[in-house]
């Protein structure tokens, strides 16, 4: 393995995921440390029992329906952006442990051609969704709300999504190449597989994991933290 | 940064760490900047002024909680825009602040249910720590506070004036037992009305028809240092009626119809006070609605001829959850009630709560941000508008001069006593028709 493979696609990785972990960890401690408003800060109307509560809990934070109310076409861009993304993160399990039943189902070759069909559409997905929010944010009248943080982290996404998107489309490698190789980090035995150390696609993969390192670092320390904050904010327009 | 300089960050970022609750954290830290809010707000709807677009305002406080309570804004302040509580800063925070009528539309529509309103509670923190509160909301806070030490100083004009109003009681309901008691021992409720017979009148007319038993107050339920920022302030405001309820034994406070203060009582005073009160709070409107349909009082359905709408005063309604009892109430005295378009949680804000009606600087602000009101109240061509809340009045009295809306605008108490067959009334008709049938 060159170095740089090994920086990127081991080291990085490594290092991404522990920063992303213990940063996550320490932004809810964070958190759960700082004493809660004792103002009922609710809004009305809301659910009365705690069914009722929770039930409006998953749905202002997975459908958000006022935002779609007010704002149709940005709430399309993100709900098929964290579609996407949803389906892009449990296409990327298979690393951890291939889809058996699928592939049992499927076939080698089905499961090849569905893995190729939605990761490839959630890929394009995502890819439209960041180009539309960069130019929301750089043509649109709210410029000057946006911050530097707002565009590092679009650059950083476009970053992943291209380059995952140059594997899945130029890079033609099969999958069971990149589940040797993450198997191969899992066992902490780091190696790359013989078809990938000798293709230049393992470019293409190490580009996209430094991305998705600094992407994974900074996660915790940006306004990406809404993937769970969401949860405790939402729940107080319905608290008691 | 000079020493005065440097004694100002320090104050402001110890202000911020008093107030910094874990919602006022996660509000900070998972803002996505989507601007979402901006449709929601009135203000920037009317303007299109980025200071006022919630999103904004809220960023303006996340700038000195990037700079002072994250190591990552410490570290690399351009990234987050964080910065120093300067005097540009402090300029742009007093406005977008004191703007904010803290209707929280804006978190009814954000994905993640940012409260501003809560934002801004902490700015104002922070413009007082820097000595730029609102000198107008302080002064009248100080005021109120000043009559609740010396209650003594005012209890005889008081008096006075209250002995007044029971003559006009007693001529309208016709019944001479009529009363408006203070200080009644055992009474079941306290009643908090406003500022100046208004909000007393309409209330003791309809507690007497009820033969209810209760005690007017000798405070007033609005609460400047709300408006202001300063909870201790409010608290100590709130804290003149609380007292009196406590040592009268009363199983209710009675807000009269006024929105923050209503919310002040019921949602805040306790957490303020650290203390569970042993009586409910309610609204007048919730139990002049519960007379109406317990048969305590009688009301003509065809009393108000003319068109009625009803506004949803924010405090109330979003933040207090009162929509269905005010309805009810102008269903039961108008066969014509019209509701705007869009009505309850989804409300526009007419442009003049948060105290925003007190402040003279941001007149201009005020009346271009109740277009939306206007447009609403156009709508359902109403001539009358039932308001339950003296901010939302005060503004829209002045859109219907602005915009020479023709409207009535009057609390929903004064259309309940309107439709009542007062005894007093009755007589007083035919005593006029005998008098003109004699001319």
């Amino acid at each position: 393995m060159d170095t740089f493979s090994f920086i990127a696609s081991v080291v990085l990785v490594y290092a991404g995921l522990a920063i992303f972990t213990l940063g996550m960890a320490w932004r809810v401690w964070q958190w759960s440390r700082t004493p809660r408003s004792p103002v009922r800060l609710a809004l009305y109307p809301k659910p009365a029992t705690a069914a009722g509560r929770f039930g409006k809990l998953m749905k202002d934070t997975f459908v958000a329906p006022q935002s779609f109310e007010m704002t149709p076409k940005l709430m399309i861009a993100a709900m098929a952006f964290h579609l996407a993304a949803l389906a892009g993160f449990v296409g990327h399990l298979r690393l951890v442990r291939e889809f058996d039943f699928m592939v049992a189902m499927l076939g080698e070759e089905g499961m090849a051609t569905f893995a190729a069909w939605s990761g490839g559409i959630a890929g394009l997905v995502m890819m439209f969704a960041v180009l539309y929010w960069i130019g929301r944010r750089t043509f649109g009248p709210y410029r000057h709300l946006s911050t530097p943080e707002d565009y590092l982290l679009l650059v950083l996404l476009l970053g992943v999504i291209v380059m995952g998107n140059h594997l899945r489309f130029v890079g033609h490698l099969p999958a069971s190449v990149y589940i040797e190789w993450f198997q191969s980090l899992l066992r902490f035995q780091p190696t790359f597989p013989p078809e990938l150390a000798s293709s230049s696609t393992r470019l293409a993969l190490n580009w996209h994991m430094v991305f998705v390192a600094a992407f994974l670092s900074y996660f915790p320390f940006s306004k990406l933290t809404h993937a769970i904050g969401a949860f405790a904010t939402n729940l107080v327009r319905s608290s008691e | 940064m000079t020493q005065p300089e440097k004694q100002q960050v320090e104050s402001i970022v110890g202000m911020l760490d008093k107030r910094m609750t874990r919602q006022l954290k996660q509000y900070m830290d998972v803002c996505v900047r989507c601007a979402i809010c901006k449709d929601a707000c009135h203000q920037y709807v009317a303007t299109g002024d980025m200071k006022y677009l919630p999103a904004r305002r809220a960023e303006l406080v996340r700038q000195i909680y990037r700079k002072y309570f994250t190591k990552a804004g410490e570290f690399v302040p351009a990234l987050y825009e964080a910065r120093d509580p300067d005097e540009n800063l402090l300029d742009e925070l007093y406005d977008a602040t004191y703007a904010c009528t803290g209707c929280r539309r804006c978190m009814y529509y954000c994905p993640f249910s940012i409260d501003t309103q809560w934002v801004v509670s902490a700015a104002k923190g922070i413009l007082l720590a820097a000595g730029r509160g609102n000198e107008m909301l302080g002064q009248l806070a100080d005021a109120a506070i000043f009559k609740g030490d010396n209650a003594e100083m005012f209890r005889d004009g008081q008096l006075e004036g209250f002995a007044e109003m029971e003559t006009e009681v007693r001529e309208l309901t016709g019944n001479p037992e009529a009363t408006i008691p203070v200080d009644s021992e055992g009474a079941d409720i306290l009643y908090v009305a406003l500022a100046g017979n208004h909000s007393i009148l309409p209330a003791a007319v309809i507690f007497n028809e009820a033969g209810a038993s209760w005690t007017l107050s000798f405070f007033e339920s609005a609460n400047y240092g709300y408006f202001y920022g300063d909870p201790e302030k409010a608290r100590l405001i709130a804290k003149r009626y609380m007292d009196e309820a406590l040592r009268l034994g009363v199983k209710e406070v009675v807000i009269t119809e006024c929105g923050h203060a209503y919310r002040v009582a019921e949602m805040f005073y306790e957490a303020w006070a650290k203390e569970k009160m042993p009586f409910r709070v309610r609204h007048i409107l919730d139990v002049v609605d519960e007379y109406i349909r317990e048969g305590r009082i009688t009301v003509d359905q065809a009393a108000i001829a003319e068109r009625v709408t009803y506004h949803d005063p924010c405090q109330i309604g979003r933040s207090g959850g009162i929509y269905e009892q005010p309805r009810d109430i102008v269903r039961a005295v108008s066969r014509d009630f019209a509701d705007m378009t869009p009505n309850r949680e989804k409300q526009w804000c007419c442009g003049g709560g948060g105290g925003i009606v007190a402040m003279e600087e941001f007149t201009d602000v005020r009346l271009k941000s109740g277009a939306e009101k206007v447009k609403q109240i156009r709508a359902t061509g109403a001539t009358v508008l039932a308001c339950p809340c003296e901010n939302c009045r005060l503004q829209i009295t002045e859109l219907n001069e602005v915009h020479d809306l023709g409207l009535r605008i009057v609390p929903v108490m004064d259309l309940v006593v309107e439709a009542m067959p007062l005894k007093g009334r009755v007589a007083s008709a035919g005593h006029s028709a005998d008098t003109e049938s004699t001319g």
